[in-house]
């Protein structure tokens, strides 16, 4: 899964028995490549992750949600 | 073939094709040049999952994102912000970057904390002040040089107008100048540019040079404050075309479009008086719900406000206090549904409301979708969550100035220099990454749920 073009991915290794068997679901499906497929499938299953994580700190939190309410998204 | 997409965040099709046309120069010749027409955006128009959406070809459902906020798992009224953290599927620049292709992004929601891409990138009015705004870092101390600090928003005042007006201006005149310095100084296959400022303009003046807004007086002081915008937008867009070669397709776009606000509607004070929703004590000063000392062992459902309302029910077995059995869910959804449908508004005349089942909309859902996603009256009233108002309606929203609310329509104007016009037609939000591709003839990713739109031939 070597992906060393884009500067936003990172390398990450894979059994050669399971690339093995992606390389036999995609054929003919459109994803270019094994690592086209890994990153579709491990997307859909974190956009389920009901608690994403920390993208503000508990202040910027509070500051932007009295932004958002002033501009009427929350109320 | 490069792309180059500019983001005209809440631009409606009402003004920037019609009322204003005469005075946008630099547009209405885009618009003549190339396909044109509105912008059909997701269910909820709502800004962060409606520029999500444009990029990814993802629906709101397959996002998990339905708002600027989201419920954490097993509260009530508890939730956390949106960010650049919660898209776990690739925008248009990741695949671009993917396949060796050079990208500038700016200011395109959700966008904070910056994350890595193929080029560069600069964070969207979420960036709080003073943190990290762009990709590389070191963008930002480059770019601090030149337009010094980062303005990615304005703060909303009800009683300084005239201060929301010069700032948006400044902060507009900032984010064109960071464009204009990255098209000119970085290489780039795809630039993605939104600009906020126009809605703030729409929410904190539409109601002074919308005739149709009931609360418009003729000859105001903001009279032209929205034609003046426009031109000032029209204007910097001529400045950024000047910049490209014939080898640039240029996408117009807005999120959604914008439409005159009549209220608010107190959308837990209806489900309170109608017995869903009970107090401790009933509340005598508006408050938001978090505030409210609800009795939750007597409340099968709650709301939260915005531009459409999320209606939540209180559920044994996923809520913490949760009241309604499995197996009256359905029947108890149904019920409230329609009588959601059918309430009023102060004159007594039935609203044009419309009430959704996520699962209608959406054929996967992610996430904490709500139970039922409500437009009251067409989203002409917004949902204001806070209870203690001595009414149900108001005629302001209940946090501060707004004069606009949300419209399904954006609006786009598409030049593909190979073709000499494009004519008229509709561009659904899901076929726009796919036709920015096809511009730039990259293959679309089996991912992407829309096609490219016919508007491209």
């Amino acid at each position: 899964m070597n992906q060393p073009d884009g500067q936003g991915y990172i390398t990450v290794s894979l059994p050669r028995p399971l690339v093995e068997r992606i390389e036999a679901r995609i054929r003919g499906t459109g994803f270019a490549s094994p690592a086209a497929y890994v990153e579709y499938v491990l997307g859909e299953v974190l956009s389920d992750d009901p608690n994403p994580g920390d993208g503000f700190s508990p202040e910027d939190e509070e500051a932007l949600k009295e932004k958002l309410r002033a501009l009427g998204y929350l109320g | 073939m490069k792309a180059l997409v500019l983001g005209l965040d809440c631009a409606a099709p009402a003004l920037l094709f019609d009322r204003y046309a005469d005075d946008l120069p630099v547009l209405s010749a885009l618009r003549r040049r190339g396909a044109w027409g509105a912008m059909q955006s997701c269910d909820p128009p709502i800004t962060v999952p409606a520029w999500t959406v444009m990029a990814s070809s993802q629906d709101p459902g397959r996002l998990g994102i339905y708002g600027f906020r989201h419920r954490k798992p097993s509260t009530y009224t508890e939730g956390y912000t949106v960010s650049s953290t919660s898209i776990t599927v690739p925008r248009i620049w990741d695949y671009l970057g993917q396949r060796g292709k050079n990208v500038i992004v700016v200011g395109v929601p959700p966008s904070y904390p910056p994350r890595p891409v193929r080029g560069c990138l600069v964070s969207c009015f979420m960036t709080p002040d003073g943190r990290p705004w762009t990709y590389p870092a070191s963008l930002g101390e480059e770019l601090r040089g030149l337009v010094g600090r980062y303005k990615a928003d304005v703060l909303f005042r009800k009683d300084d107008r005239d201060r929301v007006l010069a700032e948006t201006v400044d902060m507009t005149e900032q984010h064109f100048a960071i464009l204009k310095q990255l098209l000119k100084t970085k290489p780039w296959d795809l630039a993605w540019f939104v600009e906020i400022g126009l809605d703030r303009i729409h929410h904190a003046f539409w109601k002074f040079f919308d005739p149709t807004h009931p609360g418009y007086v003729p000859g105001n002081k903001y009279e032209r404050v929205g034609l003046e915008y426009y031109r000032l937008l029209d204007s910097r867009i001529g400045e950024i075309l000047s910049l490209l070669n014939d080898q640039t397709a240029v996408l117009v776009i807005s999120d959604h479009g914008a439409k005159a606000m009549r209220g608010a509607f107190c959308v837990n004070q209806w489900l309170a008086r109608e017995g869903h929703l009970a107090f401790h004590e009933e509340p005598s000063t508006p408050i938001p719900l978090e505030q409210a000392p609800i009795d939750w062992s007597r409340t099968r459902a709650w709301g939260w406000g915005g531009y459409y309302a999320r209606i939540f029910l209180n559920v044994r077995g996923r809520e913490p206090s949760g009241v309604i059995a499995s197996e009256d869910y359905e029947r108890e959804r149904d019920r409230l549904a329609a009588s959601l449908a059918a309430v009023c508004d102060p004159s007594g005349r039935v609203m044009d409301t419309r009430v959704f089942k996520p699962e209608r909309l959406y054929p996967v859902r992610r996430g904490d979708p709500p139970d039922l996603l409500v437009y009251f009256d067409d989203l002409s009233w917004r949902s204001a969550g806070t209870v203690g108002h001595p009414d149900m309606y108001l005629s302001e929203n209940d946090t501060g100035p707004d004069d606009a609310v949300h419209d399904y329509d954006g609006i786009f104007i598409l030049h593909d220099p190979r073709r000499a016009s494009g004519g008229h037609g509709r561009l659904d939000i899901l076929d726009v990454a796919p036709t920015v591709l096809t511009l730039m003839d990259e293959p679309v990713p089996p991912a992407m749920q829309g096609r490219p739109s016919e508007v491209v031939g």
